[in-house]
């Protein structure tokens, strides 16, 4: 059996194909100690998971499951007691890593003395972006997330959603390759929200791989192509959102055109009805349904669950 | 003011000889070697001894290989620029508004009888803007990062490509972009208040009936005789540490603005001080005891004499005139006549002897600098072959100094009284330099204070939270200011022995007079060594930290010396040790610190 040590040191996933793996956490944890040394919580148990580019990665548990404290491992804002976190095959504690990643923190936390340009502008020079581009990318940044109108006021003047989407423009004003969005909907009215996932479907589309957590089950079910859930610390679940979605014993048939007769016949003739079959499949749950099924089950047996999301 | 030998020394004197260099690479290695051995010490409790090794040592190679070349100046200004815009919303610059109060309401308590009112009003103006700005440079460098994390907007900085040292460099820099914002203000302010308090003016009162001499009206409570010379020309007396120059145009006499008293002499010291005894024989001077120890002293109406030897003075930084300023003290061992001042006698002679300047009597003026001059056409005496000396008329730098080396003689005139003198107590003024140019010396020197504060806070602020970085600073700046009290405490056997001593002496009532009697010999001389160990331990963290009493050099300006260039250029490099030393903890701090534990 592979010791812990090991796998820690196993060749990367991206020696294989570099190109393809964002982040990779290898028997990632996470103790939070008091200061004296003594253990007070086990943030994040023995982690393992990939995030490949191009995708949509949902990371989705209840409050004090290990997300944040996940985020922050791959960010460098804290560091691991067990196990290693690579970004773009960097350990994740290499400032260099940062130029290539937007960041949208869970409450934007921007300095409210300054307005919406001198915000882009800060963060812009903190990428060393010389100035002529960064004019521009301000410009379009502003125009994007639909603060033109505010754009000289004081952050601390902006309301919960304004926040929110000044928060994304500065995560973008690097252009990355990798975006971490911490709870991207949350205080969003319903017409932001929509604008906010469209807007992240549409990152997604521009080649950006995004690593969302969210409270939002909803949201997540409709941009994420994988998710993980976790649980006091422990990772429950992984795999393909429409995979894990799927009731495997139960079968759905949407038909149309047929008769009265045929309908009150269906299990006998479906096959010889002649009526068109539109779609034949598993019906699914929704996410919310799923992940309560989760919790519920792992509170009652700790440990991975049986994997079922094909990864 | 005072003047001590360390004042004197050259910039490479103080580096090379004095050692500055040499302790300066003591505290920095000790430092590194410390950092790296708790760091070491905390890195094997963590990953064990020799992944712990290897962090250490990355974290050591990554600053030259990676935090240092990739050190990016666009980055580093808009941190700057954000602290300057932190601390303005921070309503920093209220200061200068406390600023202008305090000097509004300064000139109800500055004591118009004071002898000197322009030392009076420097000696304000600087000390209450040396404590404002290092008050201010304390609170504006604590808060900032310790503020950043707890709002957690720290989380968006350094999850961008920001290097340790950058967000030490940009907060020194921001922070110190404001305090010399409020500093040049307030050095603005102060000028014209000091130039503006001190300007006043006197009418003609009265005239002698020659024209020659008269006397000016009561103005700011002192008035002025003067005399004029034949071209209708002269000036004040001096009074209050000031004269005034008087012209006659025409039939009418005009009292001029004040001068000379806000100067910035540029003083030629003596290189060397000698004493000859009673006898003649030479000595150390005399000492009279507690009265002084800075002043050495000659008796009165005998063969003891102080002999000054001056150096390489050129000729050309003098015209017809020499002026020298004369600092003795009298100390009497009978009062005598009280009224009268101890009187002296004071030649100028040549490096052997041979050519002398006739003595010219003074009265001792005490505490006060008294304003002398010599002119280079004199009268005096040389020796003959026969050693006999012949009155003659002399030229000061053809017979007396002709190299520029030459001698400066006093001695005391009443029998039984002693004048005491010091090598510093003399000297020529060839010049003055510009005052306002020594002024802005001063607050350059308020400026390194400041600047060492705020490197000082945003060091600790790397790792402590604000209250506590605050306290660290304050003890940082205590232990800075009172360095000469705790190198007493370590290199002079002081009377009541360390800490603990003192501890047991207090509550025993056991006066620091007598030895310590506790019946046991071993307890005793463990208690003596661990008071050493102790003390050695504060002497060492007081190496650390800059001695800020040495860097105050706000009496320069006070007493009109002008701030010499080596020791500006000495402060200057101390402070920028200081930077070197902060950021260096700093960047330590800061990689090895996670930012959202």
């Amino acid at each position: 059996m592979a010791t812990s040590l090991d796998q820690e040191n196993r060749p990367l996933a991206h020696d294989s194909d570099p190109t393809q793996t964002i982040v990779e956490t290898r028997n990632l944890g996470k103790v939070y100690r008091d200061f004296w040394g003594r253990k007070k919580v086990q943030a994040l148990k023995s982690l393992d998971l990939e995030v490949r580019r191009g995708e949509i990665f949902g990371l989705l548990g209840p409050n004090g499951s290990g997300k944040s404290t996940t985020i922050k491992l791959m960010l460098g804002l804290l560091f691991p007691t067990q196990g290693r976190v690579f970004v773009f095959g960097k350990e994740a504690t290499d400032v260099s890593k940062n130029e290539r990643i937007g960041y949208l923190p869970e409450e934007s936390y921007l300095y409210k003395f300054l307005n919406a340009e001198e915000t882009l502008d800060f963060y812009g020079r903190l990428f060393d972006i010389p100035a002529d581009v960064r004019r521009q990318r301000i410009e379009s940044l502003i125009k994007m997330v639909k603060l033109e109108h505010a754009r000289r006021r004081q952050l601390k003047e902006y309301s919960k959603g304004m926040t929110r989407r000044i928060g994304l423009a500065q995560a973008l004003i690097n252009e990355p390759e990798f975006l971490v969005l911490d709870e991207p909907t949350t205080g969003l009215d319903p017409l932001g929200t929509r604008d906010m996932k469209d807007l992240i479907l549409r990152l997604r589309d521009e080649g950006k791989t995004i690593l969302m957590c969210s409270h939002q089950l909803a949201d997540v079910q409709d941009v994420c192509d994988r998710v993980a859930i976790l649980h006091q610390g422990e990772l429950k679940e992984l795999g393909r959102v429409d995979s894990l979605l799927k009731i495997q014993d139960l079968t759905e048939i949407h038909a149309s055109g047929l008769t009265d007769e045929a309908k009150n016949q269906i299990r006998e003739i479906i096959e010889k009805s002649g009526g068109k079959l539109d779609r034949m499949d598993n019906p699914t749950t929704t996410m919310e349904d799923l992940f309560l099924e989760i919790v519920k089950e792992s509170e009652q047996r700790p440990g991975r669950r049986g994997g079922r999301g094909g990864n | 003011m005072r003047l001590n030998p360390d004042h004197f020394w050259t910039y490479s004197e103080w580096l090379f000889e004095k050692n500055a260099l040499r302790d300066g690479a003591i505290l920095s290695v000790t430092l590194a070697l410390l950092g790296f051995i708790i760091g070491y010490i905390v890195s094997v409790f963590k990953y064990g001894p020799s992944e712990g090794f290897l962090r250490v040592s990355q974290i050591i190679g990554q600053l030259f290989t990676v935090d240092l070349p990739k050190l990016s100046f666009r980055r580093i200004y808009a941190m700057a620029k954000l602290a300057v815009k932190e601390s303005i919303r921070k309503k920093i610059l209220v200061l200068i508004g406390i600023f202008i109060v305090a000097m509004m309401f300064a000139g109800w308590y500055l004591d118009p009888d004071a002898d000197s009112p322009a030392r009076l009003y420097l000696v304000f103006v600087l000390t209450a803007t040396n404590y404002l700005v290092i008050l201010l440079g304390l609170f504006i460098s604590c808060f900032s990062i310790p503020a950043d994390i707890k709002s957690r907007t720290i989380y968006t900085i350094t999850t961008k490509p920001v290097r340790p040292l950058e967000l030490f460099l940009g907060r020194v820099l921001g922070f110190t972009a404001i305090g010399t914002l409020v500093l040049a203000t307030m050095g603005l302010l102060s000028y014209v208040f000091v130039v503006r308090g001190l300007d006043h003016n006197h009418e003609l009162v009265s005239m002698d009936p020659t024209e020659k001499s008269g006397e000016s009206s009561y103005n700011n409570r002192h008035r002025h005789t003067f005399t004029l010379n034949s071209e209708g020309r002269g000036t004040t007396n001096e009074v209050k540490g000031h004269r005034h120059i008087v012209t006659k145009v025409g039939d009418k006499v005009v009292i001029g603005s004040p001068i000379d008293d806000l100067t910035a002499r540029i003083p030629i010291y003596a290189k060397s001080l000698e004493f000859t005894g009673r006898d003649g024989e030479k000595n150390e001077g005399y000492n009279v005891g507690y009265m002084s120890e800075y002043q050495k002293y000659i008796e009165g109406d005998s063969l003891s004499r102080a002999v000054w030897r001056f150096e390489g003075v050129q000729p050309t930084l003098f015209r017809d005139v020499i002026l020298y300023d004369l600092t003795i003290s009298a100390f009497r061992t009978y009062k005598g006549d009280i009224v009268t001042p101890v009187g002296g006698l004071i030649h100028f002679r040549s490096t052997d002897g041979k050519v002398k300047s006739e003595d010219e009597p003074f009265k001792v003026k005490e505490f006060q600098v008294d304003r002398r001059s010599v002119r280079t056409k004199l009268k005096g005496f040389k020796q003959d072959a026969t050693g006999k000396d012949i009155a003659t008329d002399l030229d000061f730098f053809q017979d007396i100094a002709p190299n520029g080396s030459f001698e400066v003689v006093v001695r005391c005139q009443d029998r039984g009284q002693y004048l005491g003198m010091a090598a510093a107590d003399i000297y020529l003024r060839p010049a003055d330099l510009q005052f306002w140019w020594n002024f802005v010396k001063g607050y350059i020197s308020i400026w390194l204070q400041m600047f060492i504060v705020i490197c000082f806070g945003v060091m600790f602020s790397t790792f402590l939270s604000g209250p506590v970085a605050i306290i660290a600073t304050v003890a940082a700046l205590v232990l800075g200011f009172f360095g000469f009290f705790v190198d007493n405490l370590v290199t002079t056997t002081s009377k009541g022995g360390g800490p603990i001593e003192s501890l047991i002496r207090l509550p025993t009532q056991m006066g620091s007079q007598i030895e310590m009697e506790l019946g046991n010999e071993t307890l005793q001389n463990a208690i003596a060594s661990a008071d050493r160990g102790i003390l050695l331990a504060v002497s060492q963290l007081k190496n650390a930290v800059p001695n800020f009493s040495q860097l105050d050099t706000s009496n320069f300006v006070a007493y009109g010396y002008n701030l010499f260039g080596g020791l500006l250029a000495r402060h200057l490099t101390i402070a920028f040790g200081y930077f070197v030393l902060t950021a260096l903890v700093s960047y330590f701090f800061l990689k090895t610190r996670e930012m959202a534990a």
